[in-house]
C-alpha cells in the first residue's frame, strides 16, 4: 500500500526530488512547449571560461542553467599500458562534491560519479575522437597520461552533457610539454623536458565528443531535461557524439523500456543535435583563444 | 630550505610580502542558488568554495537529534587538481577527517546552535587551489557562506596562521613557506571577544617565542575580520538597494 | 538550439545605489547599542549590557523592539502566513511537509477539511487512508496555524482557498524576495494564478475557480496551450526577477510579464542571461515612472 518514496525518484541516481501526480502529468503534456518555454530540442543557456586552475595543464568551469562543473587535466609521464605500447592514455575522474547536495556527503555522490566516469571512458575509447598516439614520448615506455579531474559542484540536471562539455573545453586547453629524447647512453634513453614553459604542444580535440542525453516522456523526447523531466522520465539515452557527427558510444538510462523504433529515431536526433553543439563550443573556444588573455571572471560574482 | 631563502636581506618574503601582510583576499557571497547559502574565497592562490545547507530536518538517522540545540555537520574536501601533485582521493583521508572535525568544533563553538533544536547545520568546503593556509581559508569561506545563509553567529569566527623565520614572525604563511620546514601556528579566534577557538603548532621553536608568533596570528585573524566584515556590507548593500528597488 | 558564451560576455546586473540615506546595516558580533531598555528580537544577542547582532542584515527598530532582518535566510514562520509545502511523510494522523523551514511542518489530520462536510468526526479509516487524500510528493497550500515549542510549524487548510495543488509549476525562491501583503493569491490578467508562498515556494497555475480549490481532487485533463504559454513565461519572469534579487508582488512580476512582451521576447529568451538583466532593468524603470 504504502510506496517507497524512492520508487518515485527518476531514472538517474540524481538528487532525490519529489513531484505530485499533476505536476509530473502538467510535464508529460507539455507538447512543444516545456515548462521554462523551450521546445523540445533547446538547451538551457551554458556559460564557459577556461584556464581557472593554476595547478592544471588545462581546465574549464562550464554552467548550464544550475548545473556547475569544474574540470582540471593534469599532465603526467608514466609507462604505456602493455597492449597500448605506442599510445598514452586518458584517466577520468568524477567527484560529486557535497556542496551540490547533502546527499553527495562521504560516499553519497560515488555511484553517481562511477556512472558518469565509466560512460566518459567509453565515449573516449574508439579511435575516431582523440589520437592517443599523440600522447606517446617513448615506445614502449614513455608516455603521457592525462588525467582529467571532474568536480561537480552544483546539479541542475542533465550533468552528463554538462561534464562532457566541460571536459571537451578542459582538453582543448591542455598543454602538453615538448619532450625531447637525447641521445642512448647505452641502453638507457634520457628524457628532456623543455626549459620553455611555453614551448608545449596541444592535443586536436576536434572530434571529442560531445554527450549528448535524450529523455523520453510521453510520445516524445527532449534534450537538456531539468531536474524535474528527469524525474518524470521513465527511460531515456546518452550519447556521446563525436565533432565528425559519429556516435561513439550509446547507453540507454532509466527503469523504463524503449521501442528499437524510437531508440533509431534518437540516436539520429542525438547525432544532429550532438554535431551541432560540437561545432558551437569549438566556435566559442577559439573566440575566447584568440581574445586573448582577459581577466579571468571565475566565482567572484 | 634555509631561512635566508624565506626572508630576504632587506627584510621581504619570497613572494614579496612585508613580514605582517596578508595575501590579497576576494571573497563572493551566494555563488550558488541551491544551498542556503555559499561563499568563494581565494587568500592569495588559495582558493575555497563553501557551501551551507540549513538549519533543517535531521538527514538521515534521527539519533544525531540535539534536543538542546542544532547539529554542526562539516566536511573537508580536497580538489584532486588543487595541488602540483595531483590527489588520489578528495576526501576520506585522515587528514581531511581531522580537518572536517576541527571545522565541526569551531562553528558549534561560533552558531548560535542552541536556537535550533533537533535541527542540522550542513557545512560543506572545497578547496579548488591549495597553497599555504587552507585550513584557515576554509574556515574563513564557511564563515563567509553561513553569514550568506543567514545563520545566526556568535561571532565571525576567523582563523589565520603564522610563522616564524630568523627570529620574525610572519603572517598568512603561504604553500612555499609551509612546506620550508619553518613552523605554522594555525589560530581560530571570534575577534569581537579575542577568544581562541581553535590553535595548532607545527615544527617547534622556542617558547619565549610563542607570543610573539602568536599575537602575529591574532593580528592576522583581527585584519582578515575587518577585510571580510567590508566585503559582507557590500554585499548587504548591493542586495538590499536592489531589494528596494523594486 | 544551443547557445554557449564565455564567462566574460555575461552582464553584471549591478544596481547603483541611490543617495537614499544609508540603511543601518549590521554584520554577526558589531554592537548595535550599548542603551538598556530594549528589547532584543530576532537576529540579536544580550551580552553584557549590550545588544548585539548575529546575523548580516538591516537593523529594523519597532517602538522597544530591536530585531536584525538577515536579506537571506531559511522560512521563519509566523502565524497567518500563507505558505506551500510538499509532502515528505504521512505518520500517524499527520502529515509531514517541506516548507524551507528549518524543520519539517506538520499537517495535522484534524487540521483538514475532509470530503463530507467540516464538522465531520475523524473516524479510524480516515486514518488509514490518509494517503488517498495527500501523499508523498503532493504539494498542498495552507496556513501557519501555530508554532510548536521546537521551533516546527503547523499548518491548517481549514479554508476552501487551501488545499492540494493540481497542475502547474512550482518556483523555489528566498522567503525573503516575498513581499507581505493582504493576499498572497492572484488571479492575474494574463490567464493564469499565481500563489505566492511566505516560505519563498511560488506556485503559477492555470486560473484558479473559487469553488473548485480546496478539496483533494486533482485535475490532470490537458491545459490549454494558451494557458501554457501564460504560465512559462509567467514562470520565466518570476525567476529573472528573483535572480536579480528583485522583490516579487503581484505587480512586479505584472511589470515583468508585460515588459518581456512589449520588449518582444520569446518565453525561452526570458533565460538568457543578458534578457534576464534587461527585464530587470525594465521593471526598475516602470517602479521610477510610478514613484514620479
Amino acid at each position: 500500500m504504502s510506496i517507497a518514496p524512492q520508487l518515485l525518484r527518476g531514472p538517474s541516481l540524481m538528487a532525490e526530488i519529489l513531484l505530485s501526480e499533476a505536476e509530473k502529468a502538467f510535464i508529460h503534456h507539455g507538447d512543444d512547449l516545456r515548462c521554462d518555454g523551450r521546445t523540445r530540442l533547446d538547451y538551457r543557456p551554458i556559460i564557459l571560461e577556461t584556464g581557472l586552475v593554476s595547478n592544471a595543464s588545462g581546465s574549464s568551469r562550464l554552467r548550464l542553467a544550475n548545473s556547475d562543473v569544474l574540470v582540471g587535466v593534469k599532465v603526467e609521464l608514466a609507462s604505456p599500458l602493455s597492449e597500448k605500447p605506442l599510445e598514452g592514455r586518458l584517466e577520468f575522474f568524477v567527484d560529486c562534491s557535497a556542496n551540490a547536495t547533502p546527499e553527495f556527503e562521504g560516499r553519497g555522490g560515488e555511484d553517481l560519479a562511477n556512472e558518469i566516469c565509466r560512460f566518459l571512458q567509453m565515449s573516449y575509447m574508439s579511435g575516431d575522437t582523440i589520437n592517443l598516439s599523440e600522447l606517446s614520448v617513448l615506445a614502449g615506455q614513455q608516455c603521457w597520461v592525462l588525467y582529467v579531474d571532474i568536480l561537480i559542484l552544483e546539479c541542475g540536471g542533465n550533468l552528463y552533457d554538462t561534464v562532457s562539455l566541460a571536459v571537451k573545453s578542459a582538453l582543448y586547453t591542455t598543454q602538453i610539454p615538448s619532450i625531447k629524447v637525447a641521445t642512448m647512453d647505452g641502453d638507457q634513453p634520457e628524457l628532456e623536458l623543455s626549459e620553455d614553459p611555453y614551448d608545449t604542444k596541444r592535443l586536436n580535440t576536434q572530434n571529442v565528443p560531445c554527450l549528448v542525453t535524450l529523455m523520453k516522456i510521453g510520445n516524445h523526447y527532449l534534450v537538456d531535461p531539468t531536474p524535474e523531466e528527469e524525474c518524470c522520465s521513465s527511460s531515456g539515452v546518452v550519447v556521446a557524439v563525436s565533432g565528425s557527427k559519429k556516435i561513439t558510444a550509446v547507453r540507454k538510462i532509466g527503469s523504463g523500456s524503449l521501442h528499437p523504433e524510437s531508440l533509431v529515431s534518437m540516436l539520429k536526433t542525438a547525432s544532429e543535435v550532438g554535431a551541432v553543439v560540437n561545432k558551437i563550443l569549438m566556435k566559442k573556444l577559439l573566440e575566447e583563444e584568440t581574445a586573448g588573455k582577459t581577466q579571468k571572471v571565475g566565482f567572484m560574482r | 630550505m634555509s631561512g635566508t631563502e624565506l626572508l630576504s636581506d632587506q627584510g621581504l618574503r619570497i613572494d614579496g610580502r612585508k613580514p605582517n601582510e596578508l595575501r590579497r583576499i576576494r571573497c563572493s557571497l551566494g555563488i550558488f542558488a541551491q544551498a542556503d547559502g555559499s561563499a568563494y574565497l581565494e587568500q592569495g592562490n588559495t582558493k575555497v568554495l563553501a557551501a551551507v545547507y540549513g538549519p533543517h530536518e535531521i538527514r538521515g538517522s534521527k539519533s544525531k537529534a540535539l534536543h538542546d540545540k542544532a547539529f554542526v555537520n562539516c566536511q573537508y574536501s580536497t580538489a584532486t587538481f588543487s595541488m602540483g601533485e595531483r590527489k588520489r582521493r578528495p576526501r576520506g583521508d585522515r587528514k581531511s577527517t581531522e580537518m572536517s572535525t576541527h571545522l565541526e568544533e569551531t562553528f558549534a563553538a561560533a552558531i548560535r546552535t542552541e536556537l535550533y533544536p533537533r535541527s542540522q547545520i550542513d557545512i560543506f568546503v572545497e578547496v579548488l587551489q591549495a597553497d599555504g593556509g587552507n585550513y584557515t581559508t576554509c574556515v574563513n569561506a564557511a564563515m563567509m557562506a553561513l553569514v550568506d545563509a543567514g545563520v545566526p553567529l556568535k561571532d565571525t569566527v576567523v582563523s589565520c596562521t603564522a610563522s616564524l623565520v630568523k627570529d620574525t614572525p610572519l603572517v598568512d604563511v603561504n604553500h612555499v613557506e609551509q612546506s620550508g620546514g619553518s613552523p605554522e601556528l594555525v589560530v581560530s579566534i571570534l575577534p569581537h571577544s579575542g577568544e581562541i577557538v581553535y590553535m595548532s603548532l607545527t615544527q617547534r621553536f622556542h617558547i619565549d617565542h610563542l607570543s610573539k608568533v602568536l599575537d602575529t596570528a591574532i593580528k592576522g585573524c583581527k585584519d582578515i575580520g575587518v577585510i571580510l566584515k567590508e566585503i559582507m556590507k557590500g554585499h548587504l548593500t548591493k542586495l538590499d538597494t536592489s531589494l528596494q528597488a523594486s | 538550439m544551443v547557445d554557449i558564451r564565455l564567462a566574460s560576455e555575461v552582464p553584471l546586473f549591478d544596481i547603483v545605489a541611490d543617495s537614499t540615506e544609508p540603511k543601518h546595516l549590521v554584520t554577526p558580533g558589531s554592537l548595535i547599542t550599548k542603551e538598556t531598555g530594549f528589547m532584543r528580537g530576532h537576529g540579536t544577542y544580550m551580552q553584557d549590557d549590550c545588544l548585539y547582532a548575529s546575523v548580516a542584515g538591516v537593523v529594523e527598530r519597532v517602538n522597544q523592539l530591536i530585531s536584525v532582518r538577515p536579506l537571506k535566510s531559511r522560512y521563519h514562520g509566523e502565524i497567518g502566513d500563507v505558505v506551500i509545502g510538499r509532502i515528505t511523510e504521512v505518520s500517524q494522523k499527520r502529515w509531514k511537509l517541506d516548507t524551507n523551514a528549518r524543520l519539517d511542518s506538520v499537517l495535522l489530520l484534524q487540521s483538514v477539511n475532509l470530503p463530507g462536510g467540516e464538522l465531520r468526526r475523524r473516524s479510524a479509516e480516515d486514518e488509514l487512508s490518509m494517503r488517498q487524500y495527500l501523499k508523498e510528493g503532493d504539494l498542498v497550500s495552507a496556513e501557519v496555524q501555530n508554532i510548536f515549542n521546537d521551533g516546527a510549524l503547523s499548518l491548517h487548510t481549514r479554508s476552501m482557498k487551501y488545499g492540494k495543488l493540481s497542475q502547474g509549476c512550482l518556483v523555489k525562491v528566498s522567503p525573503s524576495l516575498i513581499r507581505r501583503q493582504k493576499t498572497h493569491f492572484h488571479n492575474l490578467p494574463c490567464g493564469a494564478s499565481i500563489i505566492m508562498g511566505n516560505n519563498g515556494f511560488v506556485w503559477i497555475c492555470p486560473t484558479l475557480h473559487e469553488d473548485v480549490a480546496g478539496g483533494f481532487v486533482q485535475n490532470l485533463e490537458t491545459v490549454p496551450h494558451a494557458d501554457r504559454q501564460a504560465i512559462s513565461r509567467l514562470r520565466n519572469c518570476v525567476t529573472a526577477l528573483a535572480q536579480c534579487k528583485m522583490m516579487l508582488y503581484d505587480t512586479s512580476i505584472m511589470h515583468a510579464y508585460d515588459a518581456s512582451i512589449n520588449a518582444g521576447f520569446e518565453i525561452k529568451d526570458l533565460l538568457l542571461p543578458d534578457k534576464i538583466t534587461e527585464i530587470a532593468l525594465m521593471v526598475r524603470k516602470q517602479f521610477e515612472m510610478e514613484k514620479e
